[in-house]
């Protein structure tokens, strides 16, 4: 293999065969490297995994892990909860990373993840309830998948670990 | 000294060609045998008539599924909106799927001046594209067809205009 020699100066005097040579094998193994670090696009439960926790019984964390290349549109996500009388309150989403779409204009997006924490303003303690999340993305390479649903079902803390609230009256359960 | 250039050049492009190959190779899908179940469908145009793709046969067939909400299907629909004009007298017939609300599909259909027609899918036709090769569900995906009903190529992810026409020739 000469291609190293070319570095050192010594063969000047071939100049420019063996650099147009190396060049062009260079060229292609490069190319043929960055093909194969090229994946196939992933499946959007895959790109965009969705996950809910309880914090508390009154707080449901809701966390997607968006795969490196993909990107979801903030104004495209949408949560709600079933049964839809736990009282699910969205406070307002963390600002997006800002992309220029020639077709869209200033969208907001978010890559690698979103975390939001969600309320919940009438679950019991106890109870279990299912985080509905609604979202759309695309993959960098050139795709877009259409909205998607993904569902968790979250079981809130037991009542031992909830705080007290006396002033309320007993919540109706979910399975009663 | 040619003789060794030359064998450079073609390590050089055997390198590029098996990127090309990978690089392409992982964004086709797996071809059908024919294009049967494709060409049986019966979709609604915008304005809600029923249209058979079966009256297409004959022709080259590029059926591409697209979205308003979908970027990339945006911006290769104009390359697709050229290539029926200066083909479509030899035989090639694009036709689009919209995954989408038929209001929104027509007023994009009118404002880059597609000159070939619309079926309208809404949801469903996404679902529909998986059994036709779109193995992730994603969009834009494209499927061409010879004049014998066989599929000549699928494509998930956006069709670049010199592919295109490498394909098509072939097939007019």
């Amino acid at each position: 293999m000469v291609c190293p020699n070319i570095w050192t100066g010594s063969l000047r005097k071939q100049w420019p065969g063996k650099r147009l040579r190396c060049a062009f094998a260079i060229g292609g193994l490069a190319l043929a490297l960055t093909a194969l670090g090229q994946p196939s696009p992933l499946p959007p439960d895959k790109a965009f995994r969705f996950a809910a926790r309880a914090l508390n019984p009154q707080t449901i964390e809701a966390r997607f892990a968006i795969a490196d290349g993909y990107y979801l549109y903030r104004d495209r996500i949408r949560f709600s909860v079933e049964p839809a009388d736990a009282g699910l309150s969205v406070p307002p989403l963390p600002a997006g990373k800002i992309k220029e779409d020639q077709f869209f204009g200033r969208v907001e997006t978010y890559r690698d993840s979103l975390v939001v924490n969600l309320g919940l303003k009438n679950a019991a303690v106890g109870q279990k309830v299912v985080i509905q999340a609604e979202s759309q993305g695309c993959w960098d390479q050139g795709i877009c998948y259409p909205p998607q649903v993904q569902r968790v079902t979250v079981a809130l803390p037991a009542a031992s670990a909830a705080p007290t609230r006396p002033n309320e009256p007993p919540k109706k359960s979910w399975f009663d | 000294m040619t003789k060794s250039l030359g064998r450079w050049l073609l390590v050089g492009m055997v390198g590029a060609a098996v990127a090309a190959g990978l690089y392409f190779g992982s964004q086709v899908e797996t071809p059908m045998r024919d294009a049967s179940t494709l060409l049986a469908l019966t979709l609604p145009d915008p304005s809600g008539h029923p249209q058979a793709l079966s009256q297409w046969r004959g022709k080259v067939l590029v059926v591409n599924f697209w979205a308003t909400w979908c970027a990339p299907c945006r911006e290769e629909m104009p390359e697709f909106v050229k290539a029926q004009g200066e083909l479509g007298s030899k035989g090639l017939q694009f036709v689009g799927i919209a995954v989408d609300e038929p209001d929104k599909a027509e007023r994009f259909a009118s404002e880059i001046g597609l000159n070939y027609p619309v079926l309208v899918g809404g949801y469903g036709a996404i679902e529909l594209s998986k059994t036709l090769g779109n193995r992730v569900v994603a969009l834009p995906f494209t499927i061409i067809v010879d004049r014998q009903g066989r599929v000549a190529h699928t494509q998930l992810g956006p069709l670049k205009p010199a592919q295109l026409t490498a394909i098509v020739t072939k097939l007019l």
